[in-house]
C-alpha cells in the first residue's frame, strides 16, 4: 500500500527557537533566563504571537517533571504580557475538556500534563481555586451516569470499564490538593472528596463483572486513590460500599441544607411545598 | 515572577459581574476570525473578542474557538440562542455544531489607561 506521507511544515527558524528553548532547554535551573529570551521576541507580530501561546499551552512537549517550570515561566511572562497569560489559560482548560469529550488513549499522557499543568498554574497563582475546583467537578461529572446500563451502554462518555477520570483527578489533587489546607478551600475539598469517593466506588462497584481492556487498571487505580487521598486527608474514612458511599453524600448535602436554612429560612422554601 | 508556589489566598479579582466571558467551541478548524466575525455579524456591542486557531495536533479533533465579553448582558442570551448548535459548515461542507458557553475562567484583559502595559526593556 502507498504511504501517504504526511508532509511536515518546515518552521521558520525563529518557530525552532522557541520550540527549543522551552521544550528543551527549560529546566528549574534557567526559567529567569529563558523568561528573559522569551520576553525579548517581537509579541507584536500576530503569527508569531499565536506560535508562542501554542507552545505554551502545550504542556504535554515538556517532561513530566519539569511542569512546574513551565507554569513558572507563564506567570512570570503574564506580568509583562497580561493577555498573553489569560489566552494561555484558557486554552489549557479547553484542552481538558476536549480531552473528556474526545476520550481516546491516544491523548491520555497529553491529558495526564495538562491537568497537571492547570495544577502548576494554581500554584503560581494564575488560576483561582473556584477554576481547579470546576475542573475537579467536571471531571467527575461530565457525561456520568450512576444508572448502570446507561455507563455500559456503547456510547457512554464515560465508560464503566475506564478509570482514566479517576487518574486525572488525583493528579491534579496531587499537584495543588496540599494546598487546600484551610478556610473555605479545605471545606470545599472536603466536599469534593465525598463525592469523589462515591464516583469511585461506582465505577469499583459495578465494573466487577465487567471484561477490561487493562484488567491491572482496577489495582492500580486504587492505590493512587488511597494514596492520594490519605496523604491529603490522613484521617479520611475510606467507605467500601458504594451505598455507603451514596449515603455519605446524602448526609453532607441535608447538612449543608440545613446549615444554609439556618441563615436563609426561605432559601428552599419553594422546594419543599 | 514567584519564587516560591505557595499561593496564600484567593486573590478573587472584584469582577464586574455582570459581564461574561463567552466561548464559542467546536467551530471548524479551516474557520478564520474573518469568516467567523462574517457569519455572527451584525455583533452587539462588545468590548473583547479573541479568535483562537485550531490546534492542529488533535488531528480530527482539532476545532477553533472563539472568546466575546457583550457589554449588555441580554445579548449573552441572545447569542446563545442564535448560535448554541447551530451548524457551521466547512469548505468541504462537513459539518460543525458549535457549543456557545460561560468561558470557565472569566479573566480578560483590559486595557487600563492608569497603569499601561509594561515594556520590556530587553
Amino acid at each position: 500500500p502507498e504511504n501517504n506521507k504526511i508532509e511536515k511544515k518546515a518552521l521558520s527558524p525563529l518557530h525552532e527557537y522557541v520550540k527549543k528553548i522551552l521544550y528543551k532547554d527549560l529546566n528549574k535551573l534557567c526559567v529567569e533566563k529563558i523568561l528573559r529570551l522569551m520576553k525579548k521576541l517581537n509579541w507584536d507580530n500576530e503569527e508569531l504571537r499565536f506560535y508562542c501561546i501554542n507552545c505554551l499551552i502545550a504542556a504535554w512537549n515538556v517532561r513530566y517533571n519539569s511542569i512546574h517550570c513551565l507554569a513558572n515561566l507563564v506567570s512570570g511572562l503574564a506580568l509583562y504580557y497580561e493577555e498573553v497569560g489569560f489566552q494561555i489559560v484558557d486554552g489549557v482548560i479547553e484542552d481538558i475538556r476536549l480531552g473528556l469529550e474526545v476520550n481516546l488513549p491516544k491523548f491520555n499522557q497529553r491529558r495526564v500534563s495538562m491537568v497537571k499543568y492547570l495544577g502548576e498554574l494554581y500554584n503560581y497563582r494564575m488560576v483561582e481555586s473556584s477554576i481547579i475546583f470546576k475542573t475537579l467537578y467536571t471531571l467527575i461529572t461530565y457525561g456520568v451516569s450512576y444508572d448502570i446500563n446507561e455507563a455500559m451502554s456503547e456510547n457512554a462518555i464515560d465508560p464503566l470499564d475506564n478509570y482514566f477520570r479517576v487518574r486525572l483527578v488525583c493528579a491534579l489533587l496531587d499537584t495543588c490538593g496540599q494546598y487546600f489546607d484551610r478556610g473555605s478551600t479545605k471545606k470545599k475539598l472536603d466536599c469534593f472528596l465525598v463525592y469523589f469517593q462515591k464516583y469511585y466506588l461506582f465505577k469499583k462497584e459495578s465494573s466487577q463483572g465487567v471484561e477490561m481492556a487493562r484488567p491491572f487498571d482496577r489495582f492500580d487505580v486504587e492505590f493512587v486513590f488511597t494514596e492520594v487521598l490519605s496523604s491529603l486527608r490522613p484521617e479520611f474514612k475510606f467507605l467500601k460500599k458504594f451505598q455507603d458511599a451514596c449515603d455519605a453524600v446524602v448526609k453532607m448535602e441535608n447538612e449543608i441544607k440545613e446549615s444554609l436554612t439556618k441563615t436563609n429560612p426561605n432559601l428552599f422554601g419553594d422546594f419543599n411545598q | 515572577m514567584t519564587s516560591g508556589s505557595v499561593p496564600k489566598t484567593d486573590s478573587e479579582k472584584p469582577n464586574d459581574n455582570v459581564v461574561k466571558k463567552i466561548v464559542i467551541r467546536r467551530l471548524p478548524p479551516t474557520l478564520t476570525k474573518e469568516q467567523f466575525l462574517d457569519i455572527v455579524s451584525p455583533l452587539p456591542e462588545y468590548d473583547y473578542f479573541y479568535y483562537c486557531n485550531a490546534d492542529l495536533s488533535l488531528g480530527a479533533y482539532a476545532f477553533c474557538r472563539a472568546y466575546i465579553c457583550f457589554k449588555n448582558h441580554q445579548d449573552v442570551f441572545n447569542f446563545r440562542d442564535r448560535f448554541d448548535n447551530y451548524v457551521f459548515v466547512d469548505s468541504k461542507s462537513n459539518e460543525y455544531p458549535a457549543i456557545v458557553e460561560y468561558a470557565p475562567y472569566q479573566r480578560r484583559y483590559k486595557f487600563d489607561p492608569k497603569n499601561p502595559p509594561k515594556k520590556d526593556s530587553k
